[in-house]
This record gives C-alpha cells, structure tokens and sequence, in this order.
C-alpha cells in the first residue's frame, strides 16, 4: 500500500512537471500572460492528482466507479425539463446517470432565464463547483482567459489519462477536435457536438401549403417567385400580413433567407476568397434592403415587423394574417400546423429552401451550426479535488452506454431496440400528459444540449411530421458550409477590442438596416452608412477575424 | 471655539441619549439599513476605475484610471444618449410634471364626492399595473392593428406602425407616463390642497374674490412649497430617465428618440457584461444629477425661499 502510495506520488510529481512546462510554453505564445495563472493551474492540478486514489493511467477501468464519490454540477435546467423538474436530480435521466456512473452528483440549476447573470455571480466565488456546464466561448476572453483567469482546467493530461471515450471520439473525428480546442492546442472542455447533419440545420422558410395548391402555385426558390406568391397571398387570399416572422430573435434575424438569397448575411461569413466578410456593408446587403424595402411598401411584409413578439406571429400565421414565415422546424413548423389545424383541417405548412436570384442554382447561404456548438459545454474547474472522479463523469457520455442515455434514455422504458435501431416508445411520442418534448426532458438530454454527442435518429423520430422531415432535407440542401466561421478564438486582448467595436457597429447596422426597410431612410445614404461602419473600425475587426481564423486553421 | 461646539454636541447626544433610549434603538435599524444596502455598495463604484473582472475581484481586478469613461465620451452615440435622456426629462417635467397639479386642483374644486371618489381611484389604478403590463397594451394600441390606427382609419387616415415611427416615440412614452402617473402624483397635492386654511378663502371671497382668483391668489400660493419640492427632487433626475421602460418599448427602429443613457447601459453593460464600462456610465449620471439637484435647490432658495435643505 506505501508503495503503490509512493508509485502515484511520482505520477503526480511527473504530472506537475509536465503541466508547468506546457503552462511556460504557453506563457511564452502569450505575452499579456503574466505567468501567474499557469502557476495557479499548475498547483491546483498537482493538488487535484495528488488526491486521486487510483492509479493514474487506463488498467481495466469499468462503470460503476468502485469508490463512488460526489461531485458538484452547475448546469442550466433547460425549460423543457423545469416545467415539470425541479432539478436533474429528479429526472429518470438524472437518476439513471448517477446509478451507472455510481457517482453522486449534486446538481445546482440557476434560475431560469438568469444564467448569465447568475454564473457571473458564480465565478466571484472563491470555491466552484467541480463542473460547470455554460456556453463557455462566450465567457468574456474566450476560453483562454478562463484558464488563465484560474477558473478551468486545462484538460489534454486529463483527457489522456481518464477519457478513453472522448479520445477516442476526438481521433476518429479531426475536424471536431480542432474546434473544441484553443489556438495553443489547449483542451478545455466537454463539448455538445451535433452527431449528423441534420442535427445542424433548424431554421428556414416555411408557408401555407393548402394556399398555394389553390393557386396553383409551386414552392418559390427564387426572389421572384417568392414575390408572386406573397403577391398572390395577399391579393387572392387577403393576408394582411403576406410574410412574417420573429424579427427580434436574433438567432433568426442573423440567418435571414432574403438577406442570403444575396449573398450578404448582416453578420461575419467565410467569403469565397477564404477570408472573413462583414456582409453588412456589401452591395449584396444594399439588394437585399431594396427588395424589403421594396416588398414592404407593396404590403408583402409585415409592417409591424420590428415589435413583434413570437406569440403574434404564431397568431398571425395560424389565423391566416400572414401565409409565410421563417422559423424553427420544431417550435414553429411543428407547433403551428397542429394550431392551424384546430381551425382550419386542411392547413398545411411546407417548407422552402433557401431561396436564390437565379432559378435553378443550389443556395450559397443557409442556417448552419458547426459540429461543435457554443452551448452545453462542460470544463471540470480549478476547485475540483477529483478531478479523475469528474473526468470520468464527463467521459461517460461518450461512450457506448452513455451515448444511449443521453439520446435514448432507458431502454425498455423510454426507447427498445428494434432491428438494431433504438426507437422511442409510446411514453415518449404518445404520452397522453406531456408534449414530446416535455416527455424527452424526463429521460435524456438530445431536445435540447449537454456534453454528448447528439444522435441523428433523436431527429428523425422528434420530428413527427412528413413536412418537419421534409424541412430538415430541403433546408440544410445549401453550400453553408463553405461560408460558416468555425469557433475561432481570439486572443484576449483582441476578443476584448472587438466586442467594443462590434458593440458600436451592431447597434447601428441593426439601427439603419430597419430605416431603409421602412423607408425612412433613402439609399441615397447608403454610402455613408457603409463609410460610418467603416469609421467605426471595422477593418481592424476583420483583420482580428481573420488572424483568428488563419491560427485555426493552423490548429 | 469649535471643539468646544463640538463637546457640547457630543454631550448632548449623550445627554438626549439617555431621556430617549428607546428613540435611539427604533432608528437604529434604518441607519444600518442605509448603511449596509446604500453606502457600503458604494464601494462598489470602484470598478468605474477597474478593468473588472468577476473572478479577480475588487481587489485583483486591473486599475485603468479614467479609460472606461473616455470610452463613454467618445462613443458615437454619446451625444446622442446624452440628448435623448435630457429630452425625455424635460418634455417630462413639461407637460408630465404639471399633469399631477392640474388634475389635484380640478378635484379639489369639486363637490359632489362621489363623482370625486370615482374620478380619484380610476385615475389611480393604472399606478398598479406592472410596467411590462402597461407596455404590452401601449405596443398592441400602436402596431398597425391596434386601436389608435382603428381610430386613425375612422377618420380617413392610414394605418401604420406607430411605435416603428421614431417621430413618434417621445410623445407615446411621455403620453403613457401621464396616464399611469397622473392620478398617483396628484395624492401629494390633494393631501397639501387639504392643508390651506379655510379662513383664507372666506376672507378672499369678502374681499370679492371668484373661483378663479381664489384658485391663483389663495389655492397657489398654498400649495407652492409642495411644488417646489417636488420640482427639485424631479429636477434631480434630470439624466434619469429610467431603462425599464425604455428596453420595454423601444425597438431599433426607434433608437434614434429612444435609446437613453440608461438602457445603453442595459445593452452594452448588463446584456455584455462590460462591468466597469457601465458602472463608469451609471457614475457618470449619477454624478450630473446629483450637480443639478444642487443648482437647483439654491436657486429655489434664492428665488422662493423654499429647499431641501
């Protein structure tokens, strides 16, 4: 026993060794660094393995962990799971989880709607949680500065050492492994990847299906076409409304169809020259604006555009004020065509694809997420004491067994095997108390996001509807992924520099870009919109972008 | 001289301390109250000086001298914040602050109470509708489908979307705050209306004194001091306009009349957590006010005699 104490001893001295040196190293890249951080981290590693009982590297190791233990968990309790948990302790999920791994975990949720707030006030504490689950490229500086802010651990040793699943996971997929790491080759955290392509799209357009069979009309796919069938919308079937949607959700407004229908997203995108674009000061913007402004005056959009809430266009678009929209697969294709059909037998909602100026040509733009998501993703911090412990936790997930949790739940329960396939039952798809949604949130995390990887047929199956599946094929049918940003991490002082800019910038393209929809501006002044955003610093926010994406691409 | 004055006072607190124990203890709770949640989170304005950040704390966070302020005055949208919020405030001491008076003094001359009792507890109830209530119902009155545009059409007019209109906005937001506020505000001058001597009107009417003239000669006069309080306090938030209902009413359209100090702070400070950048702000407009508050309370000593301290 005092030997083997003495073997682990050595490890952990040898461990230390090897973290300061990686933590000079990245001293050296980074001058602002100051060298005191890579100090602290070095300590609290040398802590954390020091107090680890078994020994370090993979011999036989199998759930449930002999010793058990507990671990704290900070985590955001998604609002399909709060209407009807209080905790993730409560769920089938959670207590299933705890069983297998046999580690105890004492979860903490911030209230719901406050995350933000709330892990701000998390991180002034001197003592954290042992994990943290929080969309951590957001953190202020990037992920960088949270290590060195003393708040994550640095995770290659760790997932060297305890994470067979997730190594596994990360060799067999480069492309993810290159994402979930900064600049200097730095793991961080446990990521929520998105495991299939469909799982990367979830928003498009989307319109009245029974009114263009009527008219006699096909699925738009071009600006024009789009502009005869709003046309006919409104004048055949009197929607006041022809085209609405959710204006002030920015994830919606930042993946505008008309907007990529030019060419010019408002937001950064991946040019055809490989470098980064501010698409909303290029001429394909200026078309775009035209074309609403154009549209607007001619009564196709919604004039109330810039108030609506998301319930009024739910109201609009199930009581036939508008016939058009652009939302969510899930919460508007789904939810509103079982609303319409209340009322209505014969509504139908069809999807569209991301249309184009010219006929016939495949979209340049859609909606795209990256495989690996800014949300739902797990670090291990400086406060935890067993780090192996926690490690093994997170690894979980990614392995066989913990995959099937996370995606299916308990089998026999909420999904059997059939022919191979896992398939939800009745408890989950025809659950006479709770919405689909509601009823997954008891049994796995797929509906909404964790640190796993999310499976595609979580997809095929929560999509009920022949149009929802239809949807998911013809919107993510673009060449997105040529122009999406991978998650590239700007350095501190960078990140810092470029949120000021950005701040300034955003305000006043999101200002000006309503005034010439409306027409309360003339484009006559759209030069000096473009010279003001340019006066604004955006050059040196390109060239952060770009320096930022060079160094991933260097990863 | 003055340690003697100061002996003395210290005496008699000692002495005053001893016939009014008691007192001294009922106060004791609100001085810690003002102490613990109004002075001692004024240490936090350190950070106005700081690059903050949470983890690091007051004390290990980086000290950047006046930079978080120079950012603020030279921000594009300085003038304009600056403009917007004085707007507000005045248009708001303009047609809002007089609002109050005039509905107390047409309650005070009326006579039959009933009427009087109903006219003061429907002019009341809109002060109790939660703000993001009263913001719903001006936001679906003003969309094109709401009732003003019904009212519009009536008349011949088009439909359109009022809250989109930033010509519009400062005359909806000040609109709504008369009405939310008009009843609650006129208690203060019903209570101070009360307080005039009765004798006063019955030697004006002697003197052959009208309605109206007993209203500017006896009525006025009365309740002025009440006024010029009120003023002062409402002069002291001059750059206070606050976010609330700013960030519940404006959208980007209206930016341009809409965005006020106070909600810039909400969007840049809070929803980006730029600690220091809007606790430097929020200094800042603290500080103008509390300047104002002062010249104003000196010039109403000059001119009336009247003032807060």
């Amino acid at each position: 026993m005092i030997k083997r104490n003495n073997k682990i001893k050595k490890g952990a001295l040898l461990m230390a060794a090897v973290v300061a040196a990686a933590g000079i190293a990245t001293g050296c890249g980074n001058k602002d660094n100051g060298g005191a951080a890579p100090e602290s981290q070095t300590t609290a590693q040398a802590d954390a393995s020091g107090k680890t009982e078994t020994a370090a590297p993979d011999t036989a190791f199998s759930y449930p962990v002999a010793e058990g233990g507990t671990l704290s968990y900070w985590v955001e309790l998604n609002a399909n799971a709060a209407a009807n948990y209080t905790s993730l302790n409560d769920t089938e999920f959670g207590k299933k989880l705890q069983e297998n791994t046999g580690i105890t975990i004492e979860f903490q949720h911030p209230a719901v709607g406050q995350v933000a707030e709330q892990f701000n006030l998390l991180l002034s504490n001197r003592t954290l949680p042992d994990i943290i689950e929080y969309s951590w490229l957001t953190y202020a500086g990037g992920p960088q500065k949270a290590i060195e802010d003393g708040v994550v651990l640095p995770l290659n040793d760790v997932i060297d050492s305890y994470c067979p699943n997730l190594k596994a996971y990360l060799e067999a997929n480069p492309d993810v492994d290159k994402m979930i790491k900064t600049d200097d080759g730095t793991y961080y955290c446990f990521p929520f990847i998105r495991g299939g392509e469909k799982l990367k799209t979830s928003t498009g357009l989307m319109l009245r299906g029974d009114w263009l069979e009527e008219l006699g009309m096909e699925v738009p796919t071009t600006m024009d076409e789009w502009h005869d069938v709003l046309t006919a919308f409104k004048e055949e079937k009197g929607a006041a409304a022809p085209f609405t949607y959710w204006y002030g959700s920015q994830g919606l407004t930042d993946n505008n169809p008309f907007a990529y229908a030019y060419g010019a997203p408002r937001n950064f995108y991946i040019g055809d020259d490989g470098s980064v674009h501010y698409g909303a000061v290029e001429d394909g913007y200026r078309e775009y604006l035209q074309t609403m402004n154009r549209w607007m005056s001619e009564g196709l959009i919604d004039v109330d555009l810039a108030t609506l809430t998301n319930d009024q266009v739910s109201a609009k678009i199930t009581n036939g004020t508008a016939g058009a929209s652009f939302g969510w697969c899930g919460s508007s294709l789904g939810t509103w065509t079982g609303a319409g059909r209340t009322t209505e037998e014969d509504f139908t909602l069809v999807p569209a694809p991301y249309p184009s100026v010219e006929k016939g040509t495949k979209p340049e733009f859609g909606q795209k997420d990256n495989d690996f998501v800014n949300m739902g993703c797990a670090v291990i911090t400086t406060s935890c004491e067993n780090v192996e412990l926690a490690a093994r936790l997170l690894d979980y997930a990614y392995g066989e067994e913990g995959h099937m949790l996370f995606n299916f739940g308990i089998e026999g329960v909420s999904y059997t095997m059939e022919s191979g396939e896992p398939i939800y039952t009745d408890l989950i798809l025809k659950n006479p108390d709770l919405s689909i949604t509601h009823a997954m949130s008891g049994y796995i995390r797929a509906n909404y996001n964790g640190p796993f990887v999310q499976d595609e047929a979580y997809a095929d199956q929560y999509y009920t509807l022949d149009e929802q599946k239809e949807a998911l094929a013809v919107w993510s049918d673009t060449n997105a992924d040529k122009h999406i940003i991978p998650p590239v991490t700007p350095t501190v002082d960078e990140s810092k520099e470029q949120a000021q800019i950005m701040n300034e910038i955003n305000t006043y393209r999101d200002e000006m870009t309503l005034k010439f929809i409306l027409g309360n501006k003339s484009f006559d002044e759209w030069d000096d919109y473009v010279e003001t955003i340019k006066g604004m610093s955006l050059d040196r926010v390109l060239e952060i972008q770009n320096a930022a994406l060079e160094r991933y691409q260097e990863r | 001289m003055k340690t003697k004055e100061r002996e003395s006072f210290w005496i008699r607190v000692k002495k005053d301390w001893k016939r009014n124990r008691s007192l001294y203890l009922m106060v004791l709770p609100v001085i810690l109250f003002y102490v613990l949640f109004h002075y001692k989170p004024m240490y936090g304005a350190l950070i106005a000086f700081q690059d903050y950040n949470p983890r690091l704390g007051f004390s290990g966070s980086e000290w950047v001298g006046f930079d978080q302020f120079n950012r603020f005055f030279t921000s594009p949208y300085f003038g304009r914040l600056v403009k917007n919020t004085l707007l507000l405030s005045v248009y708001g001491i303009l047609f809002g602050f007089p609002a109050p008076i005039i509905l107390a003094l047409l309650l005070n001359e009326l006579r039959a109470k009933r009427f009087k009792k109903t006219v003061q507890t429907i002019t009341y109830l809109p002060h109790f509708i939660s703000l993001v209530v009263v913001t719903g119902i001006i936001k679906d009155f003003t969309q094109s489908t709401g009732l003003i545009n019904d009212i519009i059409v009536m008349f011949g007019g088009e439909r359109s979307s009022l809250i989109q209109n930033p010509a519009l906005y400062r005359t909806i937001y000040i609109v709504s705050d008369i009405w939310q506020g008009i009843g609650w505000g006129s208690i203060i001058y019903l209570s101070a209306l009360s307080g005039v001597d009765q004798q006063l009107y019955e030697a004006a009417s002697i003197d052959g004194a009208g309605r109206w003239k007993q209203l500017i000669h006896v009525t006025l006069p009365g309740i002025a001091p009440t006024i010029v309080i009120m003023l002062i306090m409402r002069m002291g938030q001059l750059l206070g306009t606050g976010y609330e209902k700013t960030i519940l009413l404006y959208n980007e359209a209206t930016y341009e009349t809409a965005d006020v100090i106070a909600s810039y702070i909400y969007r840049v400070g809070i929803l980006e957590r730029n600690w220091s950048y809007s606790t430097a702000i929020g200094l800042f407009n603290s500080v103008i006010n509390l300047a104002l508050l002062i010249v104003t309370n000196k010039i109403s000593k000059r001119v009336s005699e009247t003032s807060l301290w």
